[in-house]
């Protein structure tokens, strides 16, 4: 397939009139317009999701364009759900988690080279923050923040996000009791 | 924010999460319209989602960004999908690549060799010339051949670096060496003499039977020179026996024989070497080693290797006690080399090693074993 293909009107209007499922069942065959239509209908959230997430606008495209082939990857195994948003965060948390982890391994490292304990904590979702909220959000853990945004934002189910991330769905309750009450605590003070 | 104020306030949470299902649900959901307090809870929860998702639009991208991830991803799923054509591309630029590094390195490995070669040649035949010597020097495939015209030229060959054949050319015959020093002169287009320091030579004068020299033995044509008795050296045959003489270097004239042998430099000069003298082929009684080495030597001359080396092994076999064992053996080494049977060669160069551990030729022979 070639990307003249997808240029086709007529293919590109029938991509994007398609439920989600249809989409992915094509996409799982290879057609080039389904990504792109997938693309257009999800880009946009998934984007805001990554960046909140990782707090570094630096690597949001290329994580989006990794969500979006491993999305190709796995099409085949599409559960049929109608709404391919909460599927396509969960690949997306998968890949900010092996990137946060592999992250923390280098500086571990980092620190055992150096022979100090320095417990480093990324200042640059603090300082990109521009508003109350975003800046209250920086401050949660890495952990915390994306499971509040699968939950309150992408509107995920706790079983969702517990099978996205791959902990037990207790993890999850007490991760959203304390990501709320710390970001209300510090909204709360900005607000004072 | 007074959480203690209501003893279900935390229910407001957990009807959020779905924690609550059932009587439960419907049990809270009445309790709200009761509770102020619980009502607020849920309204501040649904606020603070309300706050979260309204932020972050600063992380949007722009129309134009988009598009363009949007053309970049297509093109990185395209180039996902169509990796046959690709790869086969690849593999056929791989493949030229591996060609043309082979194709050069074979060249320089020809260079190479070529040029480690010559000068492996040009040390193991070493070449002293007069000052009125006239010669030249070529190479054709396995045989290095050294063409005199006239003048003396002492040679030394170095049998454990140079495998090839030498041939001297001479006016009027050719002369091979067997691993060796030697000295051949040539004037007014015939040889004139030929003397060997160490190892053998065999002299091929055109109309005459070829000729084995040994160490210490010197050629001379019969009309130049004395005759006398050599019994290391093998007698031309009778055709030609009376063309020409070997004296040894240090040997007065000695009283003219029948045959063109002399004796050589050697000192030990055992019985059999007595009985295979030439005075007893002159009178008709050679005995048979000597009948059957020299056929084996013709043999050789002759460059019918094979045969050579299945005679020589025929004379060890049945004369295992004849003096010149030593060199059947070592010339079976060289025949077999000529042959280009190297497993046979080798192994005959370690029987030569171990029946002859402190042998004349055993530098040569342990080269050509290794």
């Amino acid at each position: 397939m070639s990307l003249r293909g997808a240029r086709q009107p007529s293919l590109a209007d029938n991509a994007r009139s398609s439920p989600d499922p249809e989409l992915i069942r094509r996409l799982a065959n290879g057609e080039l317009d389904a990504l792109g239509a997938l693309y257009d209908r999800y880009q946009a959230p998934l984007r805001r999701f990554i960046a909140r997430s990782s707090g570094n606008s630096a690597d949001v495209d290329d994580l989006l364009h990794a969500t979006f082939l491993a999305a190709v990857a796995s099409a085949a195994r599409y559960d049929g759900r109608a709404s391919c948003r909460p599927w396509l965060v969960g690949i997306a948390a998968q890949l900010l988690r092996r990137r946060r982890q592999t992250f923390g391994r280098l500086l571990a490292m980092l620190s055992v080279l150096k022979g100090t304990t320095q417990t480093f904590r990324d200042p640059r979702p603090e300082l990109q923050a521009r508003t109350d909220v975003a800046r209250a959000l920086a401050g949660l853990s890495a952990a915390k923040r994306m499971t509040l945004l699968m939950a309150e934002v992408e509107g995920m189910s706790c079983s969702e996000i517990a099978t996205a991330l791959e902990v037990p769905i207790g993890t999850v309750w007490t991760r959203l009791h304390a990501a709320r009450r710390e970001l209300r605590q510090t909204l709360c003070g900005a607000d004072e | 924010m007074n959480k203690l104020a209501c003893p279900r306030l935390f229910e407001a949470e957990a009807l959020r999460d779905g924690r609550l299902v059932g009587a439960e649900r419907l049990s809270f959901l009445r309790h709200l319209d009761s509770c102020a307090r619980c009502s607020r809870e849920v309204v501040e929860l649904q606020t603070l989602a309300d706050r979260l998702c309204n932020s972050g639009a600063e992380a949007d991208a722009d129309e134009l960004h988009a598009r363009r991830e949007r053309t970049r991803l297509l093109a990185a799923f395209d180039a996902k999908l169509a990796p046959p054509e690709r790869t086969l591309a690849a593999r056929a630029w791989l493949a030229c690549a591996a060609a043309a590094s082979l194709l050069v390195l074979s060249f320089f490995m020809y260079f190479r060799a070529r040029s480690v070669a010559a000068p492996d040649t040009e040390r193991a035949v070493v070449v002293h010339a007069d000052g009125s010597a006239s010669w030249s020097r070529q190479s054709e495939g396995p045989v290095e051949k050294i063409l005199l015209e006239r003048g003396a030229l002492s040679i030394h060959v170095d049998h454990a670096r140079e495998r090839r054949r030498l041939l001297v050319v001479l006016p009027d015959g050719e002369l091979e060496d067997i691993g060796t020093t030697f000295t051949v002169s040539a004037e007014a287009g015939r040889t004139t003499r030929v003397s060997v320091v160490s190892g053998s030579v065999v002299v091929r004068i055109r109309g005459q039977a070829p000729l084995a020299l040994r160490a210490g033995d010197t050629w001379r044509p019969s009309q130049a020179a004395g005759v006398s008795t050599c019994p290391n050296c093998e007698p031309p045959p009778a055709a030609g026996a009376t063309s020409a003489a070997i004296i040894p270097p240090s040997a007065a004239p000695a009283s003219p024989l029948s045959s063109t042998r002399v004796q050589g430099a050697r000192t030990a000069v055992t019985p059999s070497d007595r009985r295979a003298s030439p005075a007893a082929s002159a009178e008709g009684h050679e005995p048979t080693p000597s009948l059957d080495f020299r056929a084996a030597m013709m043999l050789l001359d002759s460059g019918d290797n094979g045969a050579a080396a299945a005679r020589f092994s025929s004379f060890l076999n049945a004369h295992p006690r004849d003096a010149r064992c030593e060199d059947a053996a070592y010339l079976r080494v060289i025949a077999l080399q000529r042959t280009g049977d190297v497993g046979s060669m080798r192994e005959a160069a370690s029987r030569y090693l171990r029946q002859y551990p402190n042998g004349f030729r055993r530098a040569e022979v342990a080269a050509l074993a290794r």
